[in-house]
């Protein structure tokens, strides 16, 4: 013992103390555990009641546990002689209580006990760390002395170990527990996505959703109803299982409404009110609720707290829209907005995006923001979904870099098939003022942009003479196919029957060199290079088949005239 | 961190965050108001869905006697976040001067 003193162990105590510690190597829960020690302070030091404080070091608090079903009693760790023992971490022996003003009469006044004498010790573990404080009360036939002193000392870090012990090991129960449930949550909150996506006559439908790994509760869905494709994106607050129980539950009293043939104002306000009886106070779902008919071309939606509502028009505005109403369950519905009505033209996109999207951060604590999500949208609008969904999300993470996902990603994409009018030309240089006709016709008709009408003139004569001179002659017709998308055209050549081939990497012309030394090859390519976007080429090798594609569209500030909030 | 105190003209000042880490302290710091209350959001740099859910439970519980909450010094980015929730149709909602 560090004390220098010699005391004289008799075989009783040592008895008693051996006995302690092995049962406190017991794998015993916290309270148990508590038991145990309180019985072996009284048992080893003959004293005839004993407590234990636990350091709750986050609140500095100590608590004591008085008894099953009973709430805690909490000190501030610095009241009383308790606290005293734990700011000095030393041990407090009180031979004579009532004769030391620090003790507080109350506790034996409110349970008919009286406390004559108190030793107080401070429960350190092996790393030095606060555990506790232990308390034995009343030794049996007199006051505790040094000897007793230095055996609680002892018996003190024996308990102090065992107790931090299984308090660490309840802790990781408790966090096991929680991760149970986590994945519990994602479980339920995934089995209520549509497994396939709807077949929509004319239109091209995607939903996708990537839970994070601490909260659930984003959710999408598409549904087939008498009044047409019901498109549902919420997003439940809170963590855990919690919000995953919301949004299914959202979700089972929509799926129900819509097939039951309810209207849009009905199914969202029976739902909010329904959830507004049935959510916790502090918990609401943002949702955006739609109905897509395929036939007129519209959708009508209602918006509890779900934005921004980003609609993509081929004419090259985005408008992005707010919720009509607040949260679901927030509170009952009092009166409601009209629902918002779209009407969508061939090639306009809808994108409904959670928070999760938008509010993605970097390490530098940037938003990723409905800027960057337009602009993706404007480059990819014309591909399937499904890539849209996958180049965002490919976008998102490379914004994110190494910052790690915090809330569930989750969007539905929704796309009108765009107008697209395909023609055949003779492979000959006879067929340029057909095809100059052909895309003058297009643009008149579907209303595109003049001022691009002279550059994708240049890039499909450039390309189709291109296809004339180097395939093989007398092979079929080529195929040009025009596509009106957002603020512009997509242009697709199609050569039949014919080697690989690709043009768009040919090297650039120098175009720095002097007159003499300047041929006119490969300048066509060159500027086709500067005056398109997006120029690519695909051979199939089956079909024997190369196809060029590129698009031409207005420069998106220049488009954004209509932009702006509706 | 987040702090809670009295602002300038009876009004309740919060400054920091108010994220999910702090809504149960300013739940508490909340549950305390009585009768129409304004909150100062100047200095309130960012709030979360957790901290949207601690207005909204304050709001109920003051609503409920006769009360309210207004939300006062509202910048440019909370007001975002109150438009896209839906939230301005739940509150009285006066921007930042």
């Amino acid at each position: 013992m560090a004390t220098g003193r010699q005391r004289h162990l008799s075989a009783e105590d040592l008895e008693a103390i051996l006995g302690v510690t092995s049962r406190l190597a017991a794998p015993f829960d916290l309270a148990t555990m508590l038991a145990e020690v309180v019985n072996a302070a009284k048992q080893v030091l003959k004293a005839d009641r004993g407590s234990v404080w636990l350091y709750d070091a986050p609140r500095d608090e100590l608590v004591l546990e008085v008894a099953t079903g009973l709430a805690a009693v909490r000190i501030h760790a610095g009241t009383g002689i308790v606290g005293a023992c734990a700011r000095t971490r030393a041990a407090i022996n009180v031979p004579d209580c009532y004769a030391d003003p620090r003790f507080d009469q109350g506790m034996d006044r409110a349970t008919g006990y009286r406390t004559r004498c108190m030793l107080t010790l401070p429960l350190v573990d092996h790393r030095d760390a606060l555990v506790g404080v232990m308390q034995v009360l009343n030794k049996a036939g007199g006051t505790f002395d040094r000897d007793d002193e230095d055996l609680a000392a002892a018996l003190a870090a024996q308990c102090a170990v065992a107790l931090q012990r299984a308090r660490l090991t309840e802790a990781l129960i408790e966090s096991e527990r929680m991760r149970q449930e986590l994945e519990m949550a994602r479980e339920v909150q995934m089995s209520t996505l549509p497994a396939t996506m709807p077949v929509v006559p004319g239109y091209d439908v995607h939903g996708f959703s990537r839970p994070a790994e601490q909260t659930g509760g984003d959710t999408f869905d598409l549904i087939a109803t008498p009044r047409g494709l019901a498109v549902v994106l919420g997003d439940a607050t809170g963590h855990g299982i919690a919000p995953a129980l919301s949004v299914t539950q959202m979700q089972a009293m929509l799926r129900m409404a819509f097939r039951l043939g309810a209207d849009l104002p009905t199914a969202f306000r029976n739902v909010n009110d329904q959830l507004a009886a049935t959510l916790p106070e502090d918990r609401f779902i943002t949702a955006f609720i739609g109905l897509l008919d395929a036939q007129a071309h519209r959708v009508e939606f209602h918006s509890g707290g779900q934005g921004p509502i980003l609609h993509l028009s081929v004419r090259g505005a985005c408008v992005s829209h707010r919720p009509t109403s607040f949260p679901l369950g927030a509170m009952p519905l009092g009166k409601l907005r009209p629902a918002v009505t779209l009407d969508l033209e061939p090639g306009d996109v809808l994108l409904l995006l959670t928070d999760g999207v938008y509010e993605y951060q970097n390490a530098a604590g940037d938003c990723y923001g409905e800027a960057r999500v337009q602009r993706i949208a404007r480059s990819h609008g014309t591909r399937p979904m499904r890539e849209l969904a996958s180049r965002i999300l490919a976008d998102v993470e490379a914004f994110a870099g190494e910052a790690p996902q915090l809330d569930d990603v989750t969007m539905v994409l929704l796309a009108r098939a765009p107008v697209v009018e395909a023609r055949r030309f003779p492979r000959s240089f006879d067929a340029l003022p057909d095809l100059v006709a052909f895309s003058d016709g297009f643009f008149e008709r579907h209303g595109v942009d003049r001022s691009l009408l002279s550059n994708v003139d240049f890039a499909v004569e450039e390309l189709f003479t291109n296809m004339v001179k180097y395939s093989a002659p007398g092979g079929k017709e080529v195929e040009v196919a025009l596509a009106r998308i957002t603020g512009g055209v997509e242009v697709a050549l199609t050569d039949h029957d014919v080697e690989p081939f690709d043009l768009t990497r040919a090297p650039d012309a120098d175009v720095t060199l002097p007159i003499e030394q300047r041929r006119p090859g490969g300048l066509g390519i060159h500027l086709t290079r500067r005056l398109v976007e997006g120029l690519e080429y695909q051979y199939a090798a089956e079909r024997r088949e190369a196809r060029i594609t590129f698009r031409k569209t207005a420069p998106a500030a220049a488009a954004a005239d209509g932009a702006g909030e509706a | 961190m987040l702090t809670i105190e009295a602002g300038e003209g009876g009004t309740v000042a919060l400054r920091g965050r108010l994220d999910a880490a702090q809504a149960g302290s300013a739940q508490a710091a909340l549950d305390k108001l009585q009768g129409s209350v304004t909150l100062d959001l100047a200095a309130l740099e960012y709030i979360s869905s957790a901290g949207l859910g601690v207005l909204l439970k304050t709001q109920k519980r003051l609503m409920a006697t006769g009360g309210k909450v207004r939300l006062a010094g509202v910048g440019a980015h909370l007001r975002d976040i109150f438009v896209y929730s839906g939230f301005d149709q739940l509150f009285e909602i006066e921007a930042a001067k």
